[in-house]
C-alpha cells in the first residue's frame, strides 16, 4: 500500500520538486533562468558583492595611505569643536576632545586591519597544516589533534584573549605583537576543524587513491592533490576569520586592552563615546558603523565565495 | 499541548507537578523544602508518564515547561533550575537509551581532564610571579617564599595540578587573594545573572529564528526570502557590543535627532540589574535589552541553519505524501518538516549558547550585570590567576554539560537513536 501511494505520488511531483542529487542546493527557483543553458556555470556574484569588495578596497587603501592623504592629524585637538556634529570641515564630526573623527576612523582601520589580516594569515597557515594532518592521516593523529582543538574551543575566546594579553605583558609597548600572537592562538582551532572536515572529504576521492597507487609520498599527495582543492574554501573562510578577529579586536579595544591610547582604535573610540551617547551619539556611532560595515562586507564576500567553492554544494 | 486530554500520562504528570508547585508556593517563602516538594512532584509525574508509554520527546518538553513555570512562580536560584533541567534531560536519556547516555556521560570525564590540564598549565606557564602580584613589587624574598608556600607554589607542577584538581572536584576552587573571598562563592554569586541572560537570549533568539527560518525555507528564493536573509546577515555582522549601544540609544535614552526630528524611544529602563526575586516585572524590563542584543546575532545564525536544512527536508518524498493527504501547510511545516531539520541547528545552538556563559562579558559590562563575565574580567585585571583558573573551569564544565544535553535531545528528536547502542555514537565533531 505504501509502495502504491509512492508510485502514485512520484510522477506528479517529479516535474516540480524532484531534485537531481547532484545539485540539491542550487536547484532553487532563483537559478531557474540559467538552468536551461545546460552548462554548470557559477552563479553571478551580484552587485552587492562588488559593492562590498569596493568598500573593502577603499578602506584598505585609505588605511595604507593614511599618512599621505590630506586628512587631519588624528591626535590634533581643535579648540571649540568638542562634540560637534558632522560639518564641512570635519566630515564625521568631532569627538569629546575635539579631534577629527574622520581621520581617527581611518587611522583606527590601520590597527584593526593589520592585526586581523596578519592574524588570519598566520592562523590559516598553522591551522591549515594541523587540520590537513588530522584529516589526512586519521586514526591516532586525528584523535590527538581533535581532542586538543575541542578542548581549546571550550574555553571562551574573549576570556582566553584577555588573560593572555594581561598576563603576557606588563608594558603596553609590544601590544600589536602580543595581540597577533593571541589571535592566532584563538583562530587555530576553528580553522583546523574546517580544514579537517574538508580534507576528510577530498582525501576520499579517486584521484587521491590514484596518486597513492602510483606511489606518491604523503607530503606530495597533501600538497599537490588535496591542498589545491581545499584552498578555495579555506581562503574564503579566512575572510570570515578576519571579520571575527576585527570584532574580537574591537571588543578588546573596547575594554581598553588593545593598542594603547595615542593610537586610535575603533573599539576604544566606541567606548569613549559611550559617556556622551545622549548628547552626541555620533562619537560612538560613527566608528561603530564603520566597524559594522567592514565586518558585514568581509562576511558577505566570504560567504559568497564559500558558496561558490564549497565542495558539498557544487561538485559532490 | 492541545493533545493533553488524549494523553493520560502527560496529564497526570502535569497535575502532579502543578500540585507540587501550588503546595510549595502556599507553604511559604522559598526554601530547600519547596524545592524538594517540586522535585518529588516532578519525578512522580515523570515516572507516571514514563509508565504510560508517552514519547520521550513529549515527556521532556512537558518537564521543561513545568520547570519554567515553577521557576517563574517560585523564583528559585537559577542554578537550581539549571540543575533540574540537566537532571530531566539526563534522566530521560537514561530511560530511552541507557548505554548511549552512559557513554556520553562517561565521555565527559576525559574531556574535562584535558580541559583542566590545558587551563592549569596555561595559567602556570604565564610569566609573572603571583606572590609579587599579591605583595607588590617591593616584597622581600622571605615574604615571597612564605606566600609561595601558603599557595603551595613551591611544590612541583604535577603535585600542584593534582591538589588543585582534587580540591576542584570537591567544589573548592581555592581562595581569591585579590578579591578577598572564596572563588567558589564569587562564582556562584555571579553565575545567576549569566545563566538568566543565557536563557532569555536563547528564548528570544528561538522566537525569532524558528518562524523566520521555516517561512524563508518555504518561500525559498522568493523576494521575502531574499530580504529576510539580507536583514539577518546584517544582524549576524553587528558586533554584540555595537548592537547593545545602538539598542540603548534608540530604545532607552531617546535616540538621536536628525534635522530636528527625534528618532528613538525611551520605553525601556537604563542599565541596572534587578534580581528576579525582587520584582518580576522590573527584572524582565531590565534584562530585555541585554538579552535582545545577544539574541539578534544568534537568531541570524539559527535562522540560516534552519532554513538550509529545511529546504533539503521540504524536497523529501514524505513531505509530498503529507501534502497529498491534504494536510494544511502550517501543520506540514511545523510538525513534519521541522523535526528532521533541527539537527545541525541544535548542535550549533549548543555551541553558541555555551559560549555565552562567560563570553557575554562586554554585554554584561555595558548593562552593568554582575555576571560571570564581569567577575572574570575583574579577576583577569587583578591578575588573580586562582580565580581565573576556577572560573574558566566552571565555564568550561557548564559548556560541556550543555553540549551533552544537546546530544540527549537528539534522542528525543530521532526515534532511530533510541534503540540499540550504536546510532549517532561517535559524532567526533
Amino acid at each position: 500500500m505504501v509502495a502504491d501511494l509512492d508510485s502514485g505520488v512520484a510522477p506528479a511531483t517529479a516535474a516540480t520538486a524532484e531534485p537531481a542529487p547532484a545539485a540539491i542546493v542550487d536547484a532553487g527557483p532563483e537559478n531557474g533562468s540559467d538552468a536551461g543553458a545546460g552548462v554548470r556555470r557559477p552563479k553571478a556574484l551580484g552587485v552587492m558583492f562588488w559593492l562590498a569588495v569596493g568598500y573593502l578596497v577603499v578602506l584598505v587603501l585609505a588605511a595604507i595611505f593614511a599618512e599621505v592623504l590630506p586628512i587631519k592629524d588624528p591626535a590634533d585637538t581643535f579648540s571649540g569643536t568638542a562634540k560637534n556634529g558632522p560639518s564641512a570641515e570635519f566630515w564625521f564630526g568631532n569627538d569629546g576632545a575635539g579631534r577629527d573623527i574622520f581621520s581617527r576612523v581611518i587611522y583606527g582601520a590601520q590597527v584593526s586591519l593589520i592585526i586581523a589580516s596578519v592574524g588570519a594569515t598566520l592562523a590559516l597557515l598553522i591551522g591549515g597544516m594541523i587540520g590537513m594532518a588530522a584529516g589526512y592521516y586519521r586514526s591516532r593523529v586525528d584523535t590527538i589533534i581533535t581532542t586538543f582543538t575541542d578542548a581549546t574551543l571550550v574555553i571562551p575566546p574573549l576570556i582566553l584573549a584577555l588573560s593572555l594579553i594581561l598576563f603576557l605583558d606588563s608594558e603596553a609597548a609590544r601590544r600589536v605583537f602580543i595581540l597577533i600572537v593571541v589571535f592566532v592562538l584563538l583562530s587555530i582551532a576553528p580553522i583546523a576543524r574546517v580544514v579537517r572536515a574538508s580534507t576528510l572529504v577530498w582525501s576520499e576521492r579517486e584521484f587521491v587513491l590514484a596518486a597513492k597507487t602510483m606511489g606518491a609520498r604523503n607530503g606530495r599527495i597533501m600538497f599537490r592533490e588535496v591542498l589545491p582543492n581545499v584552498a578555495p574554501a579555506l581562503i574564503s573562510y579566512s575572510l570570515i576569520v578576519m571579520a571575527n578577529l576585527i570584532v574580537v579586536e574591537g571588543a578588546v579595544a573596547f575594554l581598553g586592552l588593545s593598542v594603547p591610547p595615542p593610537t586610535p582604535t575603533w573599539g576604544d573610540m566606541i567606548n569613549k563615546g559611550r559617556t556622551d551617547l545622549e548628547a552626541a551619539a555620533h562619537i560612538s556611532l560613527v566608528p561603530a558603523a564603520v566597524m559594522f560595515l567592514t565586518v558585514l562586507a568581509l562576511n558577505f564576500v566570504g560567504d559568497k565565495l564559500q558558496e561558490r567553492y564549497e565542495p558539498r554544494e557544487s561538485v559532490l | 499541548m492541545g493533545t493533553l486530554m488524549g494523553r493520560p500520562g502527560l496529564a497526570v504528570m502535569t497535575g502532579a507537578a502543578a500540585a507540587a508547585i501550588a503546595v510549595s508556593a502556599v507553604a511559604s517563602e522559598r526554601s530547600a523544602w519547596s524545592f524538594l516538594v517540586f522535585v518529588l512532584g516532578l519525578l512522580a509525574g515523570l515516572a507516571v508518564a514514563w509508565r504510560s508509554n508517552e514519547s520521550p520527546g513529549a515527556i521532556v518538553v512537558a518537564g521543561l515547561a513545568l520547570i519554567v513555570v515553577w521557576a517563574f512562580v517560585e523564583g528559585p536560584p537559577v542554578t537550581w533550575s539549571f540543575f533540574l533541567i540537566v537532571l530531566t534531560g539526563t534522566g530521560a536519556a537514561f530511560l530511552t537509551n541507557g548505554r548511549y547516555a552512559l557513554r556520553r556521560i562517561l565521555g565527559v570525564i576525559p574531556i574535562l581532564l584535558v580541559v583542566s590540564f590545558v587551563v592549569f598549565s596555561l595559567m602556570a606557564s604565564l610569566p609573572g610571579d603571583p606572590a609579587i602580584n599579591i605583595l607588590g613589587p617591593a616584597a622581600t624574598p622571605d615574604a615571597v617564599a612564605q606566600v609561595n608556600a601558603e599557595l603551595g607554589l613551591d611544590e612541583p607542577f604535577f603535585n600542584r595540578y593534582g591538589n588543585w584538581l582534587g580540591d576542584a572536584v570537591m567544589g573548592d576552587l581555592g581562595n581569591s587573594v585579590q578579591l578577598r573571598e572564596e572563588v567558589a562563592d564569587g562564582l556562584s554569586r555571579s553565575i545567576t545573572p549569566s545563566l538568566q541572560l543565557m536563557f532569555y537570549s536563547l528564548i528570544l533568539a528561538s522566537l525569532i529564528a524558528f518562524p523566520l527560518g521555516i517561512w524563508t525555507a518555504y518561500r525559498n528564493g522568493q523576494r521575502v526570502d531574499r530580504s529576510v536573509n539580507t536583514v539577518m546577515l546584517g544582524f549576524f555582522a553587528v558586533p554584540p557590543f555595537v548592537l547593545a549601544i545602538v539598542l540603548v540609544l534608540f530604545l532607552a535614552i531617546g535616540g538621536v535627532s536628525i534635522f530636528g526630528a527625534d528618532v528613538g524611544l525611551r520605553i525601556l529602563p537604563g542599565s541596572r540589574y534587578v534580581p528576579f526575586g525582587e520584582s518580576r516585572v522590573d527584572h524582565f524590563k531590565h534584562m530585555f535589552l541585554p538579552a535582545l542584543s545577544l539574541a539578534l546575532g544568534q537568531a541570524a545564525v539559527f535562522m540560516r541553519l534552519l532554513r538550509a536544512d529545511m529546504i533539503g527536508t521540504l524536497r523529501q518524498p514524505f513531505i509530498d505524501l503529507a501534502r497529498s493527504k491534504g494536510l494544511r501547510t502550517r501543520r506540514i511545516l511545523w510538525r513534519h518538516a521541522l523535526r528532521p531539520s533541527m539537527f545541525t541547528l541544535l548542535t550549533v545552538m549548543g555551541f553558541t549558547v555555551g559560549t555565552l556563559i562567560g563570553g557575554a562579558l562586554i554585554t554584561e559590562i555595558i548593562f552593568v550585570l554582575p555576571g560571570l563575565g564581569g567577575y572574570m574580567f575583574n579577576a583577569i585585571f587583578q591578575r588573580d590567576f586562582i580565580a581565573v583558573q576556577g572560573g574558566t573551569m566552571v565555564i568550561a564544565t557548564l559548556y560541556i554539560l550543555i553540549l551533552v544535553l544537546v546530544d540527549f535531545t537528539y534522542l528525543a528528536l530521532d526515534p532511530r537513536l533510541r534503540t540499540g547502542g550504536s546510532g549517532l555514537g561517535g559524532d567526533g565533531g
